[in-house]
């Protein structure tokens, strides 16, 4: 079974475990607007921009490669016009998956540096088709993707709702739910404002300003 | 990094403990923070080091809060390796109103060189 962290001398929460094996049946899974097996491509493209390794035979087309690969590597760097681009080639829609899928992996990829562990093996992807479901209250907006509402960062991936609520998911097991960060006196295993000091050194290394 | 620090201030007020923000982004500078120092290391090898100081790093975390202490900073690291890669592979703006509010604490913690957008 993936995620058993049996090798790793703390334990490792049960929500974490379940958290991730559900993502990554969700990775192996047709998404909106990629198949399971597009899915695999787009996270070994954001392993391999972000660790180095051999490149690996690829279903996807290079514009596909080049998002999962920047996104995973040194997403800082991103520009407007890079996003024009990409997107213009792929579709907002199939790039905001991209963001999606690469981002999860990425947090779950640095869980296991953090607890001093291999990164878990990609899952095998399941046959399927993408339900291509459109979000048609999704705008343009301040923002360089278009989504549904104002610009927030919890809005950011709502031009694909699935990709929207997998991000939600992740949130409150490695985080605080998004309604749990009224809450700036909790204390679990670290209080708030420890939480805090390690969101924001992290958001430092990564250069992003948000 | 904005939306956190602020956080970060805000929890330290409620809270009243010390805290120097400017250990964000300065590492010369102590956070005071409880575990501080040991947290900002175990982020730092996390994200910058070696397997040997993630090892070093990760024990004085769990030495000075135990083991949930240290998968709780392995979440919150990864919660915001996966948030940080959403806000600017997607361009989220921060409000003009914010940035009007925040240019004194923005100063402080020296944050406006991560300012890509231009916003």
């Amino acid at each position: 079974m993936p995620f058993a962290f049996t090798d790793v001398e703390v334990e490792i929460r049960s929500n974490i475990r379940t958290l991730f094996r559900r993502e990554w049946d969700r990775l192996a899974l047709a998404g909106t607007w990629w198949s399971g097996a597009e899915r695999g491509d787009i996270a070994r493209a954001a392993r391999h921009g972000r660790f180095g390794g051999d490149a690996q035979p690829s279903s996807l087309s290079d514009g596909a490669i080049e998002a999962a690969a920047a996104i995973g590597a040194r997403p800082a760097a991103i520009r407007r016009e890079w996003v024009e681009r990409v997107a213009n080639d792929l579709g907002y829609p199939r790039y905001v998956e991209i963001v999606g899928v690469t981002s999860r992996l990425a947090a779950i990829d640095t869980f296991h540096a953090a607890v001093g562990t291999a990164r878990e093996p990609l899952p095998e992807p399941e046959p399927g088709e993408p339900s291509r479901s459109e979000e048609p209250q999704a705008r343009p907006g301040a923002a360089w993707v278009p989504m549904v509402g104002g610009a927030s960062i919890t809005q950011a991936l709502s031009l694909v709702d699935a990709e929207s609520t997998a991000q939600e998911d992740m949130h409150g097991p490695l985080y605080l739910t998004y309604e749990g960060m009224a809450e700036l006196d909790y204390v679990g295993g670290l209080s708030r404002a420890q939480m805090e000091l390690v969101a924001a050194r992290t958001s430092a290394i990564n250069e992003c300003f948000y | 990094m904005l939306a956190h620090s602020q956080m970060l201030r805000a929890s330290a007020q409620v809270t009243t403990i010390p805290l120097d923000p400017r250990a964000i982004t300065d590492r010369s500078v102590d956070p005071l923070l409880p575990a501080g120092e040991a947290l900002l290391d175990f982020v730092d090898a996390v994200l910058t080091g070696d397997e040997a100081s993630q090892e070093v790093t990760r024990e004085a975390v769990a030495g000075e809060l135990g083991p949930s202490g240290l998968v709780d900073a392995a979440g919150v690291i990864a919660n915001f390796e996966m948030m940080n890669r959403i806000a600017d592979a997607t361009g989220m703006p921060v409000g003009k109103g914010t940035l009007k509010r925040t240019a004194e604490w923005r100063e402080l913690i020296g944050i406006d060189r991560f300012n890509h957008l231009g916003s």
